[in-house]
């Protein structure tokens, strides 16, 4: 279903429902290809057999520059696709490109921050020498390898002002294995820092429609370095929140999750902590760090696509009509869709608001590891 | 209450009490959970929660700085925009005093004129020479005020025509000579044959502010008068051998009331505006500026001003040599008395005969019994008459021989056009009394021919 229009207006965008990893990435070159192609980021469900695809894609776009990861679900020019592939296509006479693969999250501290920030901003500025292009980041990580918290700190800090975003990779929720791709094939334990410089206006942006309630959760037995809690106010953590959404913990699952999330308060703002999946012990396991004293408050979600529409609106009367806007949607969103029957009504949104991205295990926005949220960037059409 | 403590054991004797116990356990380890997150706070650490709350934190800081630096700039916006108007206030101000001040000006100079025709005592004499010189110096202050005003206002649009430099230059040259002289100082004029492109009058105010800082700051040696052929255009100098000017200076003496060095001269009378208009000059005209100096070594300005085509020079009228104008009869319309009372000592002096009249009413009946050769008008009459132009353009359908020189203060150059094209002379105030008497002259030689 290569459905991205012939215009040769950049950035392109394609998908491609095809399994066979060569069909879909000869339908994705047809769509994308152009003299100025510079740059190609590809979201993919991850039951492609991976290599293959990965050099199927290599074959097809060599030597424009790739990168891209699995998902938890594809947003395609359409709406929201699954098991397919989308793709986005920079053209280098706007958007100036640069890569970095960070392939040890545990060492990777801010000398090594410093280096690939540095090694990116001179890329960018050897390929773009337009002197007023602004540049922002993209950020894809293993959404499985635990460690989003710190090596998103330690590249905020070497980022310095840069605007940053970004998503963890998923697998359909299996959570088994999740993959980012660069430097011509995927990695797991890996992330993935894509500089874009542009003329262009763009804003990066964040939003989530939940809400807090009065009642509050302490974590007071927690295992960091797993993400997991033991106990909430003291009694086990799964009976603990089954007793608070009104289920029993066998009942538990990711639909109730997105439903009935839990959030930290720093200040006035609220930041979702999403829960993964109960385990045997009666310990909750989360996408993201946990630790022993944090305040959980309980949310209520409120009518979600209204108030994504907003912000779409907002974003297109600061920007003009967007040429694109590239959208990490934590896939808890997409199931909260799905169980209240609106992903159609999501999909026609988001195709209309010109989104293509993928639904995320937890996003990135400013060097902050959250969940539950639509992140993203909004690129204008004028330069 | 020890919260660090282990809780007294106590034997629930009831199911209240087992359930309080059991809580009150819980609570203890809530509390301790807090105790022991709280006493961590801010110890980022490697802890992986740590770091995302400390990104919080960071973006938050991040947040607000921008936020206050946005209030900073808009603050800005707006002190600057406040100047803005201040200034464009000023500049009204200043350009409507400036013409209020010159209409009693005018009185003061015609009377002062009068009298210096007259013969008097010689110390009465010397004392209304003094007058008409320092009236001389006010009206040059306070046309350059109006320079200046009507600069930033951007009314003034220049009016470029093509002419030979010398037609210029020979003119300050001699002036300066003469100046240069009086203070020991000799000036070295080299002519030039080249044709430019320029507004006279407004050129002539750059080199003579030129020639008159280099006079007022030369004490010892010369002053050099000349140009140089760039092939961009004539540039014309002036040199001195005065004290110079410090690099760091040279930017700031083109700003209003900057000095150099303070003028050896007593009693200086300079605003200090001189290069100010010069440099608005030349930015309205185009035409680059320069200066080389080093202290002590004496200073070179120069402007540049594009060369003009020798084929568009006009064709030159003789000069009018000196004309008795005794005998003409001239009417004056103005509806200021002291300026009719100037205007008659003054035209009395010159042996005319005069008909002063205050309304249009008045000349329009002074006109049925009499004829004259030249009417004196004011552009702006009183309220509610019509303005000086279309009295005069009314009068001349029945006195087409009549002569009509229109007298305002008004610099608008609409007016000026609106003039020429019914065939009036125009005289701005404070009236020169040569260009009047000159102007009367060639009225006598247009009669007599």
């Amino acid at each position: 279903m290569s459905d991205a229009p012939a215009a040769c207006a950049s950035p392109r965008t394609a998908a491609s429902d095809s399994l066979d990893p060569d069909q879909a990435a000869a339908e994705l070159a047809e769509a994308l290809a152009g003299p100025e192609l510079g740059c190609v980021l590809f979201f993919c469900s991850a039951d492609y057999p991976l290599a293959a695809l990965g050099a199927a894609l290599e074959r097809a776009f060599a030597p424009v520059t790739l990168a891209g990861c699995t998902t938890a679900g594809e947003i395609t020019p359409a709406g929201y696709g699954r098991g397919c592939i989308v793709a986005i296509g920079f053209d280098r006479d706007d958007f100036a490109i640069a890569c970095a693969r960070v392939a040890d999250l545990e060492a990777f501290a801010l000398p090594q921050a410093q280096r690939l920030v540095d090694g990116l901003l001179a890329d960018c500025r050897r390929r773009a020498p337009a002197v007023d292009a602004r540049p922002f980041v993209l950020t894809l990580l293993d959404g499985l390898s635990s460690s989003e918290e710190q090596v998103l700190a330690t590249l905020e800090a070497a980022l310095g002002g840069i605007p940053s975003f970004g998503g963890s990779a998923g697998d359909d929720n299996r959570l088994n294995h999740t993959y980012v791709y660069a430097d011509g094939g995927f990695h797991d334990a890996s992330a993935v820092v894509v500089m874009i410089t542009s003329r262009r206006p763009f804003e990066v942006f964040t939003t989530h429609h939940l809400r807090p309630r009065r009642e509050k959760l302490v974590v007071t037995a927690v295992d960091r370095e797993r993400r997991r809690v033991m106990e909430l106010n003291a009694a086990p953590a799964a009976e603990e929140y089954a007793r608070l959404v009104g289920r029993t913990v066998d009942e538990l699952d990711a639909d109730i999750f997105a439903h009935h999330p839990l959030a930290v308060r720093i200040g006035e703002a609220h930041y979702v902590r999403s829960i993964q999946r109960v385990d045997d012990e009666g310990g909750l396991h989360f996408y993201c760090a946990v630790e022993n004293g944090i305040v959980l408050t309980a949310m209520r979600p409120a009518p979600m696509l209204e108030e994504l529409s907003g912000v779409l609106d907002d974003l297109s009367r600061r920007l003009g009509p967007p040429a694109l806007i590239l959208g990490c949607d934590c896939f808890l969103r997409r199931l909260e869709l799905e169980a209240r029957g609106q992903a159609d009504a999501a999909s026609r949104l988001l195709a209309e608001a010109r989104v293509v991205g993928f639904n995320t295990y937890g996003e990135q926005h400013q060097g902050q590891h959250i969940n539950q949220t639509f992140t993203g960037v909004a690129i204008g059409s004028r330069g | 209450m020890d919260l660090g403590a282990e809780p007294p054991h106590i034997e629930p004797a009831t199911e209240q009490e087992r359930a309080l116990a059991e809580e009150n356990a819980r609570l203890r380890r809530i509390c301790g959970a807090l105790i022991e997150r709280v006493e961590s706070a801010g110890m980022g650490g490697g802890a992986p929660y740590g770091a995302f709350e400390h990104a919080v934190l960071l973006a938050e800081q991040v947040r607000e700085r921008t936020d206050s630096l946005h209030r900073t700039l808009e603050a800005l916006e707006e002190a600057r925009a406040e100047a803005e108007a201040a200034n464009h206030s000023k500049t009204r101000f200043l350009a409507a005093v400036s013409h209020d001040l010159l209409q009693p000006l005018n009185a003061a100079r015609l009377f002062a004129s009068a009298l210096e025709d007259q013969a008097l005592p010689e110390d009465a004499g010397r004392q209304v020479g003094h007058i008409g010189r320092s009236l001389k110096d006010v009206e040059a202050l306070l046309g350059t005020l109006v320079d200046i005003s009507r600069l930033d206002a951007g009314v003034l649009t220049p009016d470029v025509a093509v002419f030979p430099v010398a037609e210029l230059l020979d003119v300050l040259a001699e002036e300066y000579r003469q100046l240069a002289g009086a203070r020991g100082l000799d000036l070295h004029y080299v002519p030039s044959g080249m044709v430019v492109s320029s507004d006279l009058a407004l050129l002539a105010r750059v080199v003579r502010n030129f020639l008159t800082n280099a006079l007022r700051y030369t004490e010892h040696g010369r002053l050099l008068l000349g140009c140089r052929r760039r092939h961009d255009g004539l540039e014309i100098l002036v040199g001195d051998t005065g004290p110079g000017i410090d690099a760091a200076q040279q930017q700031a003496i083109f700003l209003e009331f900057r000095r150099a060095v303070a003028s050896p001269e007593d009693g200086d009378r300079g605003l200090g505006l001189g290069l100010a208009i010069v440099d608005r000059i030349a930015t309205m005209l185009e035409h680059p500026l320069n200066l080389v100096s080093r202290p002590g070594q004496g200073a070179l300005f120069s402007i540049r001003v594009p060369y003009g085509r020798p084929r568009d020079l006009p064709v030159a009228e003789a000069p009018p040599g000196p004309i008795d104008i005794a005998g003409m009869r001239v009417w004056v319309l103005d509806d200021d008395p002291a300026i009719l009372e100037g205007m008659t000592a003054l035209l009395d002096g010159w042996g005319c005969r005069v008909r002063c009249v205050a309304t249009p009413a008045a000349l329009e009946a002074t006109s049925r019994r009499e004829r004259a050769d030249l009417l004196l008008v004011d552009y702006h009459l009183a309220p509610g008459d019509p303005d000086g132009i279309c009295v005069a353009e009314r009068l001349c359908r029945r006195h087409p021989e009549l002569g009509v020189v229109v007298i305002t203060a008004n610099h608008d150059g609409e007016l000026k056009q609106r003039a020429r094209e019914r065939g009036f002379d125009y005289l701005l105030k404070p009236v020169k009394p040569l260009r009047l008497r000159l102007l009367i002259a060639n009225r006598r030689e247009a009669n007599g021919a």
